[in-house]
């Protein structure tokens, strides 16, 4: 099976050259990017096919295509896959507005080519286990959550992910949609009504976009959630950021924290601690089940719909953040 | 100073334990029945009245650890016969309660002292005393968490009457309601759910609340009475434009007990501990102490408790609403 890789706007483009070639019978196949000296400098680094152009990749006729571009140009890049009647992974969030996400859900669909969003916590081994224990009846009744995703300034990976025209907005945008998605999944609620305040301390001077956001979301089951989406970590933090919960039942509470798995490293070279991930690798078992989901012709276990839904808690932030008050979902 | 204590629950004894550490005589004690004020009684050699009333010609101070929603009654009471005041959190049920504390105690010249002893907390000082240093730079996002399990009682549950207690948002979530207000300033607008509200007969109450503050920070609040006892976890975060501050008290224990109990017995209440030379609650009396001496100023003023229960206040109508709650400014409560 051969899969291309669409672009390097995304950091995560060049994890998923690896998790590609530890697949068994997985070719990359080639890389593009509209860059063409950037997509040259990875296809190098990595050792992949360069192609010159996005069509030429496509022509080429891969089995599916991982799309890594800024957010807000998901959809020009899924329309081109979807004509070529080629298989879509998604970066997240697929869209950076609602009618845009719901033309990259639509086109997918009529071209019948399998549509999956990059939403990897699904295959996280501790939220996977917490699934599973909520699944067996052990936890009884969820009440609510109370969920963090916060992180340094992203501008660290690349510098368009505090430009609101191409990321579509700062830490509501970049860090709701996670948390949003495990929790329609643990639930399997739709998110009904969004509170969200934001504010841009951090980083006041350095950007446009909000680096610090609160929501409440309540689902149509009546549970309610929090997400802290902000961009609060300092750089000098021993990693990234992270993503918690805490999960309220009537038995009581299940705290989770995905990335905790780890060693820290006190190192002369960096002068502070750093936490070493030795979790396993879920960006692997994502890119894992978008080739399975080829292999065996069926819908992959995260949808574009999946994608699409956690796209509409996001304009209900915003327009949340907006009005100062509780603002309903709209689904399409 | 002669001191009488109103009040023989797990606050009651507490306050009494910081009582004898001062130089206060240390006098008398009133319980709903004698019976319950017996013990501490004999402890500090106190004598039982029946009321508040036959208390009041023996004391100079009154330490009211009463159910929050006797604060009121029992404040005007002991103005009216000028003696100055201790009363615990929250200081009023009501935001209204409270500025009629306020008022009654300044018309009546008198002190009101409110017990918010989590500003007397070591952490929680030298946090607030590293923002004000500059340490982390102006506050953006701060995260408060407090967590256990709910309140027992043996008879009289008051904490689960909401009437009387306010609830998990008022009586349990007041506390960082007021650190949140000490660190970063007085508050806009509240946005708070809670289990209970949708779930009447759940076995546990969960809070979160949202306050975005009037310098445009914002403050995520987490009170839980749902966890198995004796748990007591609290965190603080505040992360601001120049750095961060965290701590969590399971991750600051000094001692970690893998040893087998003969019984996992637990207090009616959770109350929050870690080893140190002295209790914070003693920590605040002893300042109290001083204050009433006219020594030194206090780190909390009681319109600092009134507009803690302003937030917790908003907080419950948010939660009863769906709607965020704006808050009127202290000026506007006051006139």
């Amino acid at each position: 099976m051969k899969i291309g890789i669409m672009s390097f706007a995304h950091h995560h483009a060049e994890a998923y050259i690896a998790n590609l070639r530890a697949i068994p019978g997985v070719e990359l196949c080639g890389v593009a990017d509209e860059d063409p000296v950037r997509g040259q400098r990875f296809a190098q680094a990595y050792n992949a096919p360069f192609f010159q152009t996005y069509e030429a990749l496509l022509e080429s006729k891969p089995d599916g295509v991982i799309i890594c571009t800024e957010n807000s140009k998901h959809l020009p890049l899924v329309e081109m896959a979807a004509s070529s009647k080629i298989n879509v992974l998604c970066e997240k969030p697929i869209a950076t507005t609602v009618a845009d996400a719901k033309r990259v859900v639509d086109v997918c669909a009529r071209a019948g080519v399998l549509l999956m969003t990059a939403f990897p916590m699904r295959f996280s081994t501790p939220l996977m286990e917490v699934k599973s224990r909520l699944d067996s009846g052990e936890l009884g009744q969820v009440y609510c959550f109370n969920g963090t995703n916060q992180g340094e300034l992203p501008t660290k990976h690349r510098a368009w992910f505090v430009d609101p025209a191409l990321a579509g907005g700062g830490a509501i945008m970049d860090h709701t949609v996670h948390l949003v998605d495990i929790m329609r999944w643990y639930l399997g609620s739709e998110a009904m009504e969004v509170y969200a305040q934001t504010n841009k301390i951090f980083h006041a001077s350095e950007v446009e976009v909000e680096t610090g956001g609160l929501e409440m979301i309540t689902f149509k089951n009546g549970v309610f959630a929090t997400i802290d989406t902000s961009w609060c970590r300092p750089p000098y933090w021993p990693t990234w950021g992270g993503l918690t919960f805490e999960m309220v039942t009537e038995r009581g509470a299940v705290i989770v924290d995905g990335f905790k798995q780890n060693i820290t490293v006190y190192s002369h070279a960096n002068q502070r601690p750093i936490w070493q991930y030795w979790g396993s690798d879920m960006n692997q078992a994502m890119v894992g089940e978008f080739v399975s989901a080829i292999r065996e012709g069926r819908e992959p276990s995260v949808t574009g719909v999946d994608g699409l839904r956690a796209v509409e808690v996001v304009a209900a932030a915003y327009d949340s953040a907006q009005a100062g008050q509780p603002v309903k979902v709209q689904q399409v | 100073m002669r001191v009488g204590l109103v009040g023989a629950g797990f606050m009651g004894v507490t306050h009494a334990a910081g009582w004898a550490e001062t130089d206060a005589e240390f006098v008398g004690i009133v319980a709903e029945t004698t019976a319950e004020a017996t013990a501490l009684a004999k402890q500090y050699s106190l004598k039982i009245y029946p009321d508040l009333a036959s208390m009041l010609p023996d004391v100079d101070v009154v330490d009211i650890c009463t159910p929050t929603h006797l604060h009121h009654e029992m404040t005007l009471q002991a103005a009216a016969a000028k003696k100055d005041i201790i009363c615990e959190k929250p200081l009023g049920r009501t935001t209204a309660q409270a500025r009629d504390m306020i008022e009654a105690c300044r018309k009546a010249g008198v002190k009101l002292l409110v017990a918010h002893v989590v500003r007397f907390f070591t952490e929680y000082a030298m946090a607030k005393a590293s923002v004000v240093r500059g340490e982390v730079g102006k506050p953006g996002v701060i995260r408060l968490n407090r967590g256990s399990f709910r309140p027992k009682k043996p008879a009289g549950n008051w904490f689960l009457d909401e009437t009387k207690s306010g609830g998990i948002l008022m009586d349990l979530m007041i506390h960082d309601f007021d650190y949140a207000r000490w660190v970063a300033g007085d508050v806009e607008s509240v946005f708070a759910k809670k289990v209970t509200t949708a779930n009447p007969n759940a076995p546990v109450d969960y809070g979160l609340a949202i306050l975005k503050h009037r310098n445009g920070a914002l403050t995520h609040i987490v009170g839980s009475w749902a966890y198995p006892p004796p748990t007591f976890r609290t965190r603080v975060e505040i992360a601001g434009d120049g750095g961060l501050i965290e701590f969590d008290s399971a991750d600051t224990a000094p001692i970690i007990n893998l040893v087998a109990k003969p019984s996992s017995d637990s207090p009616d209440v959770g109350l929050p501990s870690s080893p140190v030379a002295e209790s914070p609650y003693t920590t605040q009396i002893k300042e109290f102490y001083s204050v009433l001496l006219g020594e030194k100023q206090p780190r909390i003023q009681a319109e600092d408790g009134m507009a803690a229960v302003q937030i917790a206040e908003a907080a419950i109508r948010s939660a009863a609403t769906g709607q965020a709650v704006i808050l009127e400014s202290l000026s506007e409560v006051l006139s």
